[in-house]
């Protein structure tokens, strides 16, 4: 909605989060000194254990908290201005709407919400929710829709703006292989569309496939940082698949790599289960739809 | 860091209507809201059964009493509950997050509800004050054919003032809802702002009272705290104009105007202290 500038999509400084618990005052310190950078158009996993500060991280960034220090900017605005908000979409884990709207009803008030000007907000709520999937259950209540649904049309709503920036909070949680492989689908999409995309999740095979960076909270503090192929990548390792060979063979090239100093381990290649279960299962639908942006 | 694009986000009362319209949608597609206004109905029109009570102005003045007595009551209920409940439902239910994370004023919210809530009040006011009207028509123009000698003068319902009546009940119960908006905004759960709510409406009730009373005291601090509170909380007998409702002249429309006024003013500074108290609440 926005030019685009060249500040980071988020840059967050020494950022530390207190809340106060109890009638005693006790601080609890949900972040602890977080620094992070995540340029424009990468998919950026916010990875950690439950209570690790991804989610109060989340919601500085969103300016529905305010840090007790530090500092924290979306397209470098500071996150407590409502300015900050203009390009960003949100969902939030588990979302729950309205359950009185149809799905169309409900992009629609927050297209008018966002302020979506009103000759194209028709068109607009049209397209994402056709962009989602979602254009056979358009004009069903939401109390109806399934979690995949309702996490599509969340999806929906966060996308009718055309932000740059989308935060995406346990997406898949609750959802089932089939609805999480094609929230993944809509995610790479919007990746190849150029948007930044911050995705916080506990199926670590899902960011693994998705993600471009990841970073690792623990306790409120940012304990790993960087690329997913340079983190899990084993550096000066290489796996040669082939056919199996017979015993014989497989003893001679062992013998071969032996005399060049090289260590050979044989492991059976294994699918991966969600693969085989996406193989296996019948999946109720082209997850984007039509192609086109969202 | 690099300088950012400033835009800016103007105050905006589209966004704020959003808000509100779908605050009153969310409301009267709750149970309570038809309940509340199907209870208050056949409340005022239970008044005809006391036909026998009384006739001529008295019986009219009874039917105008208690239909205004279930209007107060139920749309008191229903002010309260409705403001907590919508309010809450937003938080507990989390679609506060995803509203409050889009490009929009924590004052658009607050007032959005507020007006949701208002409009909300005022559809019930609207319709039981009808109500009321129709019933009270219905009954002095049976009293005027049975006994006309009591009629010479012509009608002693002034019906202008029924409907005045009933919107000064509205704007008291706008100044009721814009209380419990401010006890929600930094409370923590919905019962605590519902008991705040019922404390509020009797204190606001019985303030007149205090006031008498602490006027005797010598105490010159005292005095002035009592005062201080008559400030703080509005009182809402200036509102009961009903008693007049029929009677003699009939309503000061200038009085009216100046209570109408009075309840304005209370909406706006307890609005505003809303606004302030829930712009720094953590979601």
């Amino acid at each position: 909605m926005t030019t685009p500038t060249t500040a980071a999509a988020i840059e967050i400084r020494g950022l530390i989060k207190d809340f106060t618990v109890g009638l005693r005052g006790v601080k609890l310190r949900a972040v602890d000194g977080l620094s992070l950078r995540i340029p424009e158009g990468q998919v950026f996993g916010l990875l950690g254990p439950n209570g690790s500060g991804k989610s109060t991280t989340i919601k500085i960034i969103l300016g529905l908290l305010e840090p007790t220090l530090g500092e924290c900017r979306v397209f470098g605005v500071p996150s407590h201005q409502v300015d900050s908000r203009l390009n960003v979409g949100y969902l939030p884990e588990a979302p729950y709407f309205y359950r009185y709207l149809s799905g169309t009803e409900l992009v629609r008030f927050y297209a008018r919400i966002c302020g979506v000007p009103s000759e194209r907000r028709e068109a607009r709520v049209r397209e994402v929710i056709e962009w989602v999937g979602l254009a056979a259950a358009a004009s069903r209540r939401v109390g109806t829709y399934s979690k995949g649904m309702l996490q599509r049309i969340g999806l929906a709503q966060a996308l009718v703006h055309d932000p740059r920036l989308i935060i995406l909070d346990e997406p898949t949680a609750g959802v089932d292989p089939v609805g999480s492989a094609e929230i993944s689908e809509l995610i790479l999409r919007l990746k190849a569309q150029g948007k930044t995309v911050l995705i916080t999740s506990h199926l670590l095979a899902q960011i693994e496939d998705i993600c471009d960076h990841v970073a690792i909270l623990d306790h409120g503090r940012l304990i790993l940082e960087g690329r997913v192929a340079e983190l899990v990548g084993q550096k000066n390792r290489q796996a040669l698949i082939v056919d199996t060979l017979p015993p014989a063979e497989l003893e001679a090239l062992r013998a071969w790599l032996a005399e060049r100093g090289h260590a050979l381990s044989v492991e059976q290649p294994r699918a991966r289960l969600d693969q085989l279960f996406l193989s296996k299962v019948s999946r109720p639908g082209n997850a984007g739809g039509k192609e086109g942006g969202a | 860091m690099n300088a950012p694009t400033r835009t800016g986000v103007p105050f905006s009362f589209g966004r704020l209507l959003v808000v509100a319209q779908n605050t009153f949608l969310e409301a009267v597609r709750q149970k309570l809201f038809a309940l509340l206004l199907l209870l208050a109905i056949g409340l005022g029109a239970s008044a005809q059964l006391f036909r026998e009570f009384n006739f001529g102005s008295s019986e009219l003045k009874f039917i105008a009493d208690f239909g205004f007595g279930a209007m107060i009551f139920f749309g008191s209920t229903l002010t309260i509950a409705a403001t907590a409940q919508l309010f809450f439902s937003e938080i507990e239910n989390r679609t506060a997050l995803t509203i409050l994370a889009k490009p929009i004023w924590r004052t658009e919210f607050i007032f959005g509800k507020f007006l949701g809530v208002f409009a909300v009040v005022g559809v019930f006011c609207a319709l039981t004050t009808l109500l009321l009207a129709g019933l009270l028509f219905a009954r002095e123009s049976a009293l005027m054919e049975a006994h006309p000698e009591a009629f010479e003068h012509g009608r002693i319902i002034h019906y202008a003032d029924v409907f005045v009546a009933g919107g000064l009940q509205w704007l008291k119960f706008g100044v009721l809802a814009a209380f419990t908006l401010l006890v929600a905004s930094y409370s923590n759960t919905n019962l605590f702002t519902v008991i705040m709510g019922f404390f509020v409406l009797v204190v606001c009730h019985l303030q007149y009272l205090a006031r008498d009373a602490y006027a005797q005291v010598a105490s010159v601090p005292l005095r002035l705290l009592v005062r201080l509170l008559g400030y703080v909380f509005p009182n809402f007998q200036v509102f009961n104009v009903a008693d007049q409702v029929g009677m003699g002249a009939g309503l000061n429309h200038l009085m009216a105007l100046r209570i109408g006024g009075y309840g304005l003013a209370y909406i706006a500074i307890i609005g505003v202290l809303a606004v302030y108290s829930f712009r720094n609440r953590e979601i």
